[in-house]
């Protein structure tokens, strides 16, 4: 899978607020831009900074749970596995990270049901799409903090 | 949703509602926590369950929003905690949960959590739902409190809620905490309505259900005061109050409270009963009589019926009173009262509804004795056949009275006269009924008391002198205007007094009236009665008296009426009057005239046989004028034969007239009676009683009656000196005429 990386030098904590609206945003083509305008819709001054901070956020966030997501693959913990797509499901629909969020969600299910077949695949891509968000969102080369 | 903002933005105005808001997950709790402060929420912010329930009583949030799904303690379980601690059972608690999270939405009502909503980015949403929380759980707390204080509210008036609902059999009834413990359960007892008219006495409880139905059919209000015997035997007084609930159009139930009025009905009858019933007997008072009387007049003109009032007087209660005095005299009206209800269908209580209901026989309810006042009571009869049906009740009165009454450690004879008055017959009105009744038992008085007697007319019409005469000879009595004269009887031949007999007379004001103006009256009106009672002690008294200034010991002779030797109480009243006075029961003698004697001589019998055992003399007055069949004399123990005045008077003048008298006394002889002339006037009368074997007199030409001291006078200044002309004229002459005296 080839890993988009636009711009290695984008900071998603830049002075102009995140604002989507802005110069051609590097993550447009991941982030879905309605969830973004709902985001901005919270913070509709602009004073408090709220996309970005959010973004950092669940820039953060994401980079823990994809740490969760190996550690748990590797023990065999569906728990924590079922946890891991719960989170993120929700929290990537919320900055419209909608591609890993639908994925999110359908293992999420299959782990409810303990339906087995095509979960490994599905939770290949899952960490495929989450790095490519994490790529996205954050500045620098994306491969230095990719889980490995 | 207008309304609800309009009005929640009233609130926030005042202090913005608190939130906690607890998520695991940082980006959520972000956004949230973004969307609600703009908002108007005041947004606490905690990162999962354990921090959330350190920090909450801290934070005293009004509402806790939890996510669902969280590492360590999630919000299932943070919800569970929050509910076990003492101040959360009542705390809004939102639970979010993922899209299609069916078992989550579940988990969180279980969990106690107050509502679940679906994670979305949806935040106007959000924020009306916990708006909505918030107004529900003020409207929630606020009903709390008013629940709270009406439960005490009721407790403190001793009512309690139910909840009636229609249903198959006797349909489903729910109770409130406090109309169980009105009923004297507790709060974890189950009572259906079964249970519930089980408490209501069997007499009752068909009237009470047949009421319920029709209640019930027309979906009326429900109001009405039942009597029931608690789970734990108290009889309690409940009002039961309820409305019909709709559904519909439909009737489907009940809704009202129960109340335990049993205290302020006590109150209530108290005060009712101090206010129509006499304190000393219980029975019902003039006013309630009045009362009664007057409805039953009323159901009695309607239905068509006859009534009756009976006038019952104590016919001699002065008597108990003055001499036992007046605990003892209201101890005798107190059981004189227990017989008299006994004698009557006396019902305590009058049915007030019940008289309304055309038709019935309510009006027996009003069937009572009370009392007038004083020694006077009044049976209330609502409804008799005839007069012979309140003559019956009348004549079991008489003779529940005939019994002793045991007060003051002795037993009392406490008769009564009764007047019957007939309703129309002999009144329309009360007054009218209540002024016959008293004619009636003023003819049963006069009848010689102890009896009954119906108003008729012709009572009512006697004359005016009349009944004012009899009405002062009623009172001549207490007054002190009866007084006895004394006669001496002379023994001819030692010209000696050996006794004396009594003749009444009454001095009213200056006037001495003589006997034969009041005497029949008395007779006639059983005032008679009384009179020789009083006439009995008096002279008992008098013996006493004569006993200490002269050595006298003979007898003093007393008439009686025969009705008088009918009365069970002769005997105790005589050994009363004599013990009294400290002297022997012979101190009295008794004349009965033969023709009384001859009229009830069956019931006149026995008593003179208790008479003569405890040594009280009887004498035959007026004999030789009666019956000529003489058999009975052999059966009487009788000690005196008097030869009646009118033969006395034609001695010496008609030659019959000695042939009676010396038939008498030979009869006396054979009998070993003694035989005493009476109407001696002339020195020939007494010379010629003398010859035919007669030797003990009375007369004027002895002695006029005599008041008390008057004799002692004459015994004094002619008897004693010897110095009357009928002294000496027989006598020592004649040794051998034969004593007819029994020793």
């Amino acid at each position: 899978m080839p890993m988009t990386c636009r711009s290695p030098t984008f900071c998603p904590l830049a002075e102009d607020g995140g604002r989507p609206g802005g110069a051609a945003p590097a993550w447009g083509a991941v982030l879905d831009s309605g969830a973004l305008a709902r985001l901005a819709e919270l913070d509709p001054k602009g004073q408090g900074g709220l996309v970005a901070r959010v973004l950092a956020t669940y820039t953060q966030s994401l980079v823990k749970l994809l740490d969760q997501l190996a550690a748990a693959r590797t023990a065999g913990d569906t728990n924590a596995l079922r946890h891991v797509a719960h989170t993120l499901k929700s929290s990537s629909a919320s900055v419209g990270a909608l591609q890993l969020s639908s994925l999110c969600a359908d293992i999420e299910r299959k782990v409810r049901e303990q339906q087995t077949d095509g979960l490994e695949a599905q939770l290949d891509e899952m960490w495929r799409e989450g790095a490519r968000v994490l790529s996205a969102l954050r500045p620098g080369p994306a491969g230095s903090q990719r889980p490995s | 949703m207008n309304d609800a903002m309009s009005s929640d933005d009233a609130q926030s105005a005042e202090a913005p509602p608190r939130v906690l808001l607890v998520d695991d997950d940082d980006v959520n709790l972000m956004l949230t926590a973004t969307a609600l402060r703009e908002r108007g929420f005041e947004v606490i912010e905690a990162t999962g369950g354990e921090s959330a329930l350190e920090r909450v009583d801290e934070i005293a949030p009004d509402l806790i929003v939890l996510d669902a799904m969280m590492p360590g303690i999630d919000g299932f379980e943070t919800c569970h905690l929050l509910r076990h601690r003492a101040g959360y059972a009542q705390m809004p608690v939102l639970m979010l949960t993922g899209l299609d999270d069916d078992a989550s939405i579940d988990r969180a009502y279980r969990a106690g959590a107050t509502d679940f909503f679906v994670k979305s980015t949806q935040w106007s949403l959000l924020a009306g739902r916990l708006r909505y929380m918030l107004r529900a759980s003020r409207t929630r707390v606020e009903l709390e409190r008013s629940k709270f204080k009406l439960a005490r509210a009721q407790d403190l008036a001793r009512m309690g809620s139910f909840d009636w609902r229609r249903g198959d059999g006797v349909g489903h009834l729910w109770l409130s905490a406090e109309a169980l413990r009105v009923l004297g359960r507790s709060p974890a007892d189950k009572v259906d309505l079964r249970a519930l008219l089980r408490m209501v006495g069997r007499p009752q409880r068909r009237g009470l259900m047949r009421m319920l139905g029709e209640v019930v059919a027309h979906n009326a209000v429900l109001a009405t005061d039942v009597s029931v015997v608690l789970f734990d035997g108290r009889q309690r007084i409940i009002h039961v109050e309820a409305e019909a609930e709709f559904e519909h159009g439909h009737g489907v139930g009940y809704t009202g409270v129960f109340q335990d009025v049993t205290d302020r009905r006590v109150a209530e009858d108290r005060i009712r009963h101090l206010a129509n019933f006499d304190a000393l007997t219980g029975l019902p008072n003039r006013r309630q009589l009045i009362w009664r009387t007057e409805r039953a007049l009323e159901q009695a003109r309607r239905l068509n019926h006859n009534a009756a009032l009976l006038l019952i007087d104590l016919d001699r209660f002065k008597n108990i009173n003055d001499t036992l005095g007046h605990a003892a005299g209201d101890e005798l009206l107190m059981e004189v009262a227990r017989r008299l209800r006994a004698c009557v269908r006396h019902s305590e209580q009058v049915m007030d509804g019940a008289l309304e209901a055309a038709g019935s026989r309510s009006h027996r309810t009003l069937e009572a004795v009370g009392r007038l006042g004083g020694d006077e009571f009044v049976a209330l009869l609502p409804e008799v056949s005839d007069e012979a049906d309140a003559q019956r009740v009348a004549n079991r009165i008489l003779e529940s009275l005939r019994e002793p009454i045991f007060v003051a450690g002795q037993e009392c004879f406490c008769t009564a006269s009764v007047g019957i008055a007939m309703f129309p017959r002999d009144g329309l009105n009360l007054v009218d009924l209540m002024r016959n009744s008293d004619v009636a038992m003023y003819a049963a008085k006069s009848a010689g008391r102890n009896v009954a007697a119906a108003y008729s007319a012709h009572l009512g019409g006697r004359g005016r002198e009349k009944i004012e005469l009899e009405s002062h000879l009623h009172k001549a009595i207490e007054r002190d205007e009866l007084v006895l004269h004394y006669q001496p009887k002379i023994d001819v031949r030692t010209a000696k007094m050996v006794g004396v007999e009594a003749l009444m007379r009454w001095q009213r004001g200056n006037v001495l009236v003589p006997p034969g103006d009041f005497i029949p009256l008395a007779e006639e009106t059983g005032l008679i009665v009384p009179l020789s009672e009083w006439a009995v002690r008096e002279a008992a008294r008098q013996a006493r008296v004569w006993q200490q200034s002269f050595g006298f010991s003979d007898s003093i002779a007393v008439n009686l009426p025969s009705r008088l030797f009918e009365r069970s109480d002769l005997v105790e009243n005589i050994h009363q009057s004599v013990s009294a006075y400290g002297v022997p029961h012979k101190a009295i003698q008794l004349e009965i005239t033969e023709n009384n004697l001859m009229k009830d001589l069956h019931n006149v019998s026995l008593s003179l046989h208790r008479l003569n055992e405890i040594g009280v003399e009887i004498s035959i007055d007026d004999f030789g004028t009666g019956y000529s069949s003489l058999a009975y004399l052999t059966t009487l123990p009788i000690s005196e034969l008097k030869i009646d005045r009118s033969f006395v008077r034609d001695l010496g003048i008609t030659p019959q007239s000695s042939a009676v008298v010396s038939a008498i006394i030979a009869l006396a002889r054979s009998l070993g009676l003694r035989v005493i002339a009476e109407g001696v006037e002339s020195l020939r009368q007494m010379e010629v009683l003398h010859r035919l074997g007669c030797v003990v007199m009375q007369g004027f030409l002895f002695s006029r009656p005599l008041p008390p001291d008057d004799l002692e006078s004459w015994l004094h200044q002619t008897v004693l000196p010897r110095k009357a002309p009928w002294i000496g004229a027989v006598g020592e002459a004649d040794g051998s005429l034969p004593r007819l005296e029994r020793a």
